[in-house]
């Protein structure tokens, strides 16, 4: 009996590992998309030190120690590529693009200690970065990329080998480092990347880098990407900002901007309905609206806003010389005008004054926030991956919209961009924005709105290529009601460029003399 | 009257080439009385958000050289509107034109430019302007 029974298990054995034979390995589960690709959809980051260093190094002043990512060997720099690297290291203090809050380019942005996002649609993956808002788009759509032009981010252009995503980087410039340690390229730069997923929670991430002018061969780094598992949203590191606020060059305006866990603004609770009086009516399709397999509305696309001058003013105003007119975009309340309370319409006379243009956070390329980025005289990308709609704009910052009905984040955690959350009302999407710090302003002659603020806009497309905008803002510390903006948002075909703003901002210094000089003038 | 339409065209022509940042601050710095139209030689073109600079060398009524800072719209702007590197390398002969800084600067904000063949280029971008592509 127990003679029979080994060789019934022996037989087993055998027969198992037949089968084993017989087939490939096991493949590891990895994620998939609807088209069948790895789906590379969720929070990554490194968990290496490669930011500070590509190659193997020790501890510096403000510089862990790790291991490094160069694939055999050392960079192989030309002789005097490799004194240049000698001389960037030992100045990287102040010669450092990151020092400086500069972009920083591709691949030193994939493995910074920062997370990011990547959203997948089957003809871009998007990435938006914790880091300064940062984001970058990989065209999967076999578009060509740009002539004559070059970005702080590059040109990303990828393709599916198997289950790698093969990327293409080129149209780099010649300002951005590879690390701390003064690793740095030329615009001759061309990277390959490969992703590939190689279990559901790690991808494995590898760039090979030419640059005939600084090395003397191509030579690769490769690295895992870690899902971050616990994480559902990243939030805002906008390095720019948080280095003038600490140096006191941006000034904070203690009436708007969020004071602290001890500020409970409420929205009273009668603004409610008013607010969803003034956006009731849903505007009626003129043609056939573009829609999406599930059969919601497709508002994938390049945008711009059609926002009449909103940027120089929400209600109609004139032109000023050099400033374009409004036609006014308040549609609520029907006179068109904001309803200030008193204190907020003598601060917005103030801030109209020439002297006050240095207080616009946006002449510091700050981002424009809730709703302003929204009408901002640049393009704006949508796209929708599984689960959310995704805003990225020219200039530099995104917003990602989870419409998985999550909660809000807690009241104390404040946002240049806010906290936003969307959900479908029949084919309007509805986006509720709360979170946001009240450091914005609505437009370059600063019109008011504060850390009470709370948006909800809504996307109506109404033929193929308009979708048309509103919003409505309550704000009970600047505001006596809710008002709501609308204005339509037209198809562009130009995909979107980069809006490398702060890096070569001369704006700011000569606002800043008007600024100094009107200060001086009242001081004597 | 006559003067006062020409500015109203000027004007016009200003409304649809607007810096993409067009900030009320620039009437503090520009100054509308003060059209101006130059013939140089171009020694820098700096490619920069949110506004782009052109540096130009005039010979001016001495015959001496003298060095003009002209502010335009912003890098994606002007690639938008046809601008090339290739096309404003050092050397490029141009005809400028625009308003100058009130300080009396050799600064001034552009409205276009003007190739030796014709093209001409505006040199800025509004909100107006991209919507209606």
């Amino acid at each position: 009996m127990a003679a029979r029974f080994r060789v019934l298990l022996s037989a087993l054995a055998l027969s198992i590992v037949a089968l084993s034979c017989a087939r490939p390995p096991a493949e590891v589960a990895i994620p998939r998309t609807a088209d069948g690709k790895p789906d590379l959809q969720g929070i990554w980051q490194v968990r290496n030190r490669a930011s500070v260093d590509l190659e193997d190094h020790v501890a510096r002043h403000g510089m862990p120690a790790g291991r490094g990512v160069v694939q055999g060997g050392p960079i192989p720099y030309q002789a005097w590529a490799a004194a240049k690297k000698t001389e960037n290291a030992a100045s990287r203090q102040t010669s450092d693009p990151l020092a400086n809050c500069y972009l920083p380019g591709v691949p030193r942005i994939m493995y910074m200690e920062f997370p990011f996002q990547i959203f997948q649609t089957p003809d871009h993956l998007a990435m938006t970065f914790e880091w300064s808002q940062v984001h970058r788009t990989i065209y999967t759509n076999r578009a060509p990329a740009p002539e004559g032009i070059d970005f702080w981010m590059g040109d990303s252009r990828g393709r599916w080998e198997g289950d790698t995503l093969v990327v293409d980087v080129r149209n780099h410039n010649e300002r951005t480092w590879l690390d701390m340690a003064g690793n740095f390229h030329s615009a001759a730069l061309h990277l390959v990347e490969r992703y590939t997923m190689t279990d559901a929670d790690t991808i494995q991430y590898e760039v090979t880098i030419e640059d005939p002018s600084v090395f003397t061969r191509p030579w690769t780094i490769a690295m895992p990407l870690h899902r971050l598992t616990e994480a559902d949203r990243i939030f805002e590191y906008q390095c720019q900002a948080e280095a003038e606020e600490a140096s006191g060059a941006f000034e904070p305006e203690a009436r708007t901007w969020y004071p602290g866990p001890s500020a409970l603004m409420k929205i009273p609770p009668e603004w409610n309905g008013e607010s969803a009086q003034a956006a009731s009516k849903p505007p009626a399709p003129k043609g056939e609206i573009r829609r999406l397999a599930d059969g919601k509305p497709d508002l994938q696309g390049y945008f711009m806003s059609d926002g009449g001058g909103a940027n120089y003013g929400l209600g109609t105003h004139e032109v000023d010389f050099l400033t374009p007119p409004g036609r006014g975009v308040i549609i609520d309340p029907p006179d068109g005008l904001l309803p200030m309370q008193a204190w907020a319409t003598i601060e917005a006379e103030d801030r109209k004054t020439p002297e006050r243009g240095y207080d616009d956070p946006t002449a510091h390329c700050f981002v424009a926030g809730v709703p302003r980025s929204m009408y901002v005289p640049s393009p704006l990308q949508i796209l929708q991956p599984p689960g959310y709609v995704v805003v990225l704009h020219e200039r530099m910052s995104w917003r990602t919209i989870p419409l998985d009905g999550r909660a809000h984040l807690p009241d104390h955690l404040r946002l240049w961009q806010g906290d936003s959350i969307g959900r479908w009302e029949g084919d309007t999407l509805v986006v509720e924005t709360t979170n946001l710090n009240g450091k914005t302003w609505l437009n370059e002659v600063g019109e008011i709105v504060s850390h009470a603020e709370r948006v909800v806009e809504r996307f109506t497309p109404v033929d193929a290529d308009t979708i048309h905008y509103e919003a409505t803002v309550s704000d009970p510390l600047v505001y006596t009601r809710p008002w709501t903006i609308a204005f339509p948002l037209n198809r562009q075909t130009d995909e979107l460029l980069e809006v490398a703003c702060h890096e070569d901002n001369q704006d700011l210094q000569h606002l800043k003399e008007i600024r100094d000089a009107a200060r001086a003038k009242r001081r004597s | 009257m006559r003067a006062s339409r020409l500015a109203g065209i000027v004007l016009a022509l200003v409304w649809g080439a607007l810096p993409a940042g067009a900030h009320h601050s620039f009437s503090a710095e520009y100054d509308s009385k003060k059209p101006l139209t130059l013939t140089g030689t171009v020694t820098e073109m700096r490619w920069a958000n949110p506004h782009a600079w052109i540096y130009i060398d005039i010979v001016g009524k001495d015959g001496k050289v003298e060095k003009w800072a002209w502010e335009t719209g912003g890098a994606n702007a002007l690639y938008r509107r046809g601008w090339r590197k290739q096309d404003l390398v050092a050397g490029t002969v141009l005809v400028i034109d625009g308003f100058q800084a009130r300080n009396g600067s050799r600064t001034a904000n552009a409205t276009s430019i003007t190739f030796k063949d014709g093209k001409r280029l505006f040199a800025g971008s509004s909100s107006q302007n991209s919507a209606t592509k």
